[in-house]
């Protein structure tokens, strides 16, 4: 099957914040500016680097490395933890300068977003590349000076986050028909997103090695020789230029996690950290009106070996004392205690918490679930945490609140 | 160096027509410090209670000041001077 590159006009938007926590925290702390600064989530020679400033990746410090091998490199580097307030601050201000372009817009993490103009066409008054410099210029103006973002654009989402990667930092590039392949010969195929080494070694084994290959592969090859399923017709028609990508995900499941600053065995210590864990997940739970029938629990041990296990209850859960209660359940399973690194506990099975049924004679579920409310609603008004379980107490900052990687689709914005 | 603050402190500030407040001078530690810049403004809400959070400077040591709305009280919670630790 043939089919030709698509020639449509561009229409798509992919916007990427460049070293959106380093240079956040370089915008509120003007002497950081123009320095090698790496946000870690903690500042630890441990410390995971969460986002190197634009100063520091050209020392060749990348995200995922350890405060001690960024120190490695160069002792001066300076690392600060996040300031999750200030980052959601810019997020929701730079969403709110998308919504003056495009009724779509696509929030894919914390600093990326894509503008979708094709349901404007024909009412669209500039072009696109210049509402891109429009966007970087109230960017710099409304949010800060310091504040630059990478701009692509292309026919599909896959095009646009590939053109916003080729120029960092403060590029503006689109991909067309006409250059399509004069991209794909500069290059590689784990520049490609979504292809890891992995996919890489795939495509090698069937003898595609560049990304231009990987364009002109007939769909056999990719459908029956690499990726064996549809995978490979979604490549096929997303590297010519065709939206697949423009769909909706159902969320399955809450879920929260912590990596212990302090590892411990301590059985009240764990309690309290997994309490905490299924409040924070119970209260998104209720908050999106679901209510949840599995749990599942994961931890980390200090010598990095793994458990993990998930279970189904008969009952609808929703309140923090019935996850909590379940969560245990799974804990207290564990085969042999060990010293515990990290800490993680979902929950599944979702329903819709209109649609759950009442217990007509287990009234005092249906107390539980009005006093949940009740906690929840004074919480809203009064702060996070301002009530919290006995166990809780004394527990202070234990759970540091983060900005997960990915998903952002439970911050809520009022634009 | 990053510091670690969390004092309440007083602060001279100017309020302006448009609702908008620029924090002029703090006293901090039988110190005074004449703010130049505002590099960030934002605020949270911390149950009914909006936090505002200034990012000053005074050319030296940057401030992360935060005004509480409903005491009115000025609180330093951090101080950096841009520099390792």
């Amino acid at each position: 099957m043939e089919i030709p590159i698509n020639r449509q006009k561009p229409l798509t938007m992919h916007i990427d914040l460049n070293s959106c926590f380093a240079t956040v925290h370089q915008q509120a702390f003007i002497h950081l500016r123009g320095k090698p600064l790496v946000i870690a989530a903690y500042a630890t020679p441990n410390g995971c680097i969460l986002s190197p400033s634009i100063e520091a990746k050209k020392l060749g410090i990348k995200t995922g490395m350890r405060v001690k091998d960024a120190w490695q490199i160069d002792n001066q580097i300076i690392v600060r933890t996040p300031d999750t307030a200030l980052v959601r601050d810019v997020h929701i201000k730079f969403k709110k300068i998308f919504s003056n372009y495009s009724p779509k817009i696509i929030p894919k993490s914390i600093d990326e977003a894509i503008l979708d103009f094709k349901e404007m066409q024909g009412f669209l008054k500039k072009e696109l590349p210049e509402i891109g410099q429009e966007i970087k210029n109230r960017m710099r103006k409304e949010i800060g000076e310091w504040i630059s973002c990478s701009v692509g654009i292309g026919t599909n989402r896959f095009l646009a986050k590939t053109a916003a990667s080729l120029k960092k930092p403060d590029g503006l590039e689109v991909i067309n028909y006409q250059n399509l392949k004069d991209v794909y010969k500069k290059l590689k195929l784990v520049d490609l997103y979504g292809i890891n080494s992995r996919f890489a070694t795939r495509l090698n084994i069937a003898g595609i090695t560049t990304p231009l290959q990987f364009f002109e592969a007939p769909l056999h090859v990719l459908k029956k020789q690499v990726f064996k399923s549809i995978v490979g017709y979604y490549w096929f028609l997303r590297l010519k230029g065709y939206e697949v990508d423009d769909y909706e995900t159902e969320r399955k499941s809450y879920g929260q996690e912590y990596s212990l600053g302090k590892k411990t065995n301590n059985i009240n210590e764990l309690s309290k950290i997994l309490m905490k864990l299924c409040e924070k997940m119970g209260r998104r739970l209720r908050n999106s009106g679901n209510t949840a029938q599995g749990i599942h629990v994961g931890i980390m041990y200090s010598d990095y070996s793994f458990w993990h296990q998930g279970k189904l209850f008969s009952e609808n859960m929703s309140s923090t004392q019935e996850l909590f209660k379940a969560a245990k359940i799974i804990f207290q399973l564990q085969p042999q205690p060990k010293i515990v690194a990290k800490l993680a506990v979902s929950c599944y099975r979702l329903t819709s918490g209109n649609t759950s049924q009442l217990s007509l004679f287990n009234d005092r579920k249906n107390k539980i679930n009005q006093i949940s409310n009740a906690l929840d609603q004074i919480n809203d008004r009064f702060g996070e945490f301002t009530i919290t379980p006995a166990i809780m107490m004394q527990m202070n900052d234990l759970v540091v609140d983060r900005i997960a990687f990915g998903n952002v689709k439970e911050l809520n914005l009022d634009l | 160096m990053l510091q670690k603050i969390n004092e309440q402190i007083a602060v001279i500030a100017r309020f302006f027509p448009s609702h908008k407040v620029f924090p002029v001078k703090i006293y901090w530690r039988n110190q005074e410090y004449r703010i130049n810049r505002l590099a960030y403004y934002h605020q949270y809400h911390q149950g009914k209670t909006i936090q505002h959070i200034f990012h000053v400077t005074d050319g030296n040591l940057d401030f992360r000041l935060r005004l509480n709305s409903d005491d009115l009280s000025w609180t330093l919670e951090e101080v950096d001077d841009g520099n390792t630790d």
